[in-house]
């Protein structure tokens, strides 16, 4: 098979089964979770559950932000997590070809970085992604809350970054090969999402949300 | 037999509008400056090649692009100098056999055009099917070069639904050395340059793992292209009429397919190197790489599905993931007894 003969099944059927299989499998999982529901509970509500709710995902992620956190605690979490997200984020939309793949997908206007940005971006999150994994393994407590499920999540990312940069960078003659594994790597992630915790992404808000409404229910504060 | 330095005196030409073509061949084949003596030794003694030139499924757009390279060798030097010995849709086909004994073993076998598997009645010449004439002729040839994409891919002929079951050469021409000239057409000065350097070295020249000889197809258009810059600050044409089409930026969003095909077009360029499309605010679409013609709608991007992939698949998708995401709740709590 020739490497375009390779690029263009990645790109077409492979790429197309990939996006069918994640809006499928996200909303299975999402909404077989919501439709589950929770036992009814007869007590009455000691505070207010749903501006609870609302204010646990708005505060959220500056929950942890004081700087004994940050910085004496449990500063690669917080840094290096925060690195990966915005880089991860920011490639996986804002890269030109990906930002007009989404472009189609949403109908939205969404904006396209020059490679500088996409470059930084990549090497952060490549970066923080190396230390995180790594910081995981040796952690006592991390390494108890990890399966293979995290480490192959881990490696198929680092490996779609790692692709991704050579692609751009340095892989001369072979362009055409690296691109190919590159996109075939992230439909392979894109199908992967739904079946992993990956996914945490779109249950994010429903299981922060979530956390809020307990407490408003039972009138504590976070 | 005439040299080509013989054809340039014949016709008027001074001995520096020789060496002028000779260092274009000499850079144009990768030979470099230094090898020019021995490049021009060679165009001095060695006499003109032999051309068998057969046009199968084919449009002829590649013999027009050679008939109007004129960037490397005056084109009336040019029609003399590339000895059209035999050309399938010029000349009687008993031509064939004369020229096929005069030069054998050393003549260059010029194939244009797919070829039909399916029964040998498709494309036929003097009785006798395509297939029958290339493999009675590809013997003696020291040279076989599979002009454009059609030859080279099965091209046009070989797109859905391929009705003549159309291939290209080499899948006839199996166990032989078949130097493969993509593009729809090829540039017209590469054809002249491979011909010529053949009979600088004697030898086909080096070429990839499909075929393709390195100095001309080692690189894809995006490599070369002037618009690089734009496409790496994310500066995109998005309309042919806008603001963006005159300042010149990339064309990625208008469906370029520089970055996956390989031609010689940015580097050589077309009408005597004076442009090629993207220079003429078009993108390229691909057309010296296998299949290009079933690659889509040309004006689509490349990073997008090909056929499409909108909200509206999305939502479809999420849907019949809502439906199963309830079927499945619903019979846990069923079965759970919730
Ligand atoms: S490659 Fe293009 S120009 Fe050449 S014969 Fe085929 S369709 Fe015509
Ligand atoms: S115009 Fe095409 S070949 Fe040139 S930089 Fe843009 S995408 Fe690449």
């Amino acid at each position: 098979m020739s490497d375009v003969a390779f690029y263009d099944f990645v790109r077409e059927p492979f790429l197309k089964l990939a996006l069918w299989v994640f809006f499928l499998g996200i909303a299975y999982r999402f909404f077989r979770v919501l439709f589950l529901g929770i036992p009814h509970d007869y007590a009455k509500p000691k505070g207010n559950p749903y501006y609870m709710a609302v204010k646990k995902i708005v505060i959220k992620p500056t929950m942890g932000w004081t700087f004994r956190e940050i910085f004496a605690r449990r500063a690669i979490n917080f840094i290096g997590g925060f690195m990966f997200h915005i880089g991860f984020i920011g490639l996986t939309f804002l890269v030109p070809a990906h930002a007009l793949l989404w472009r189609e997908i949403t109908g939205l206007p969404i904006p396209m970085m020059p490679n500088i940005v996409s470059d930084m971006l990549a090497y952060s999150a490549f970066g923080s992604l190396l230390v995180l994994t790594v910081h995981r393994a040796l952690n006592p407590v991390l390494k108890l809350l990890t399966g293979k499920d995290e480490y192959f999540a881990n490696l198929l990312i680092g490996l779609i970054l790692f692709t991704g940069l050579l692609a751009t960078k340095w892989a001369g003659s072979g362009y055409i090969w690296i691109l190919s594994i590159h996109i075939f790597l992230a439909d392979l992630l894109i199908i992967y999402i739904p079946f992993s915790r990956l996914s945490h992404f779109v249950y994010y808000f429903l299981s922060v949300g979530f956390m809020g409404w307990n407490a408003g229910k039972r009138g504590v504060s976070f | 037999m005439e040299s080509l330095y013989n054809v340039f005196k014949r016709r008027g030409y001074t001995r520096r509008d020789f060496l002028k073509s000779a260092l274009l061949i000499a850079s144009t084949i990768g030979m470099g400056p230094s090898f020019l003596p021995q490049v021009v030794k060679a165009l001095e003694s060695k006499p003109k090649p032999q051309v068998l030139w057969l046009s199968f499924q084919s449009c002829l757009g590649c013999t027009q692009s050679i008939l109007n390279s004129t960037s490397i060798v005056p084109a009336d030097v040019l029609s003399e100098y590339i000895s059209l010995e035999y050309h399938e849709t010029l000349m009687f086909s008993h031509r064939s056999k004369e020229a096929m004994d005069l030069q054998k073993g050393r003549y260059v076998l010029v194939l244009e055009g797919s070829l039909p598997v399916d029964g040998g009645f498709y494309c036929t010449g003097g009785g006798r099917s395509a297939e029958e004439i290339l493999k009675s002729l590809m013997d003696g040839a020291g040279l076989i070069l599979a002009l454009g994409s059609c030859a080279s891919w099965g091209g046009i002929a070989h797109a859905e639904p391929n009705p003549t079951k159309a291939v290209a050469v080499d899948e006839i021409l199996k166990h032989k050395r078949v130097v493969k000239l993509p593009g729809c057409p090829p540039v017209g000065d590469v054809i002249v340059s491979v011909i010529a350097s053949f009979v600088v070295t004697g030898k086909p020249p080096e070429v990839d793992g499909e075929g393709r000889p390195r100095v001309f197809y080692g690189q894809t258009i995006h490599d070369r292209c002037y618009r690089r810059p734009f496409y790496d600050a994310g500066k995109f044409v998005g309309s042919f009429e806008g603001e963006d089409a005159q300042r010149g930026y990339c064309l990625y969003r208008m469906g370029c397919k520089g970055p996956i095909t390989r031609n010689a077009c940015a580097t050589v360029r077309w009408n005597g190197g004076l442009s090629f499309p993207i220079q003429s605010g078009h993108p390229c679409f691909g057309c010296s790489e296998a299949d290009f013609w079933d690659r889509g709608f040309i004006y689509r991007p490349l990073s997008v599905v090909e056929e499409g992939f909108s909200w509206k698949e999305a939502l479809a998708g999420a849907l019949i993931g809502t439906a199963l995401g309830y079927g499945t709740a619903y019979i846990n709590k069923k079965l759970g007894g919730g």
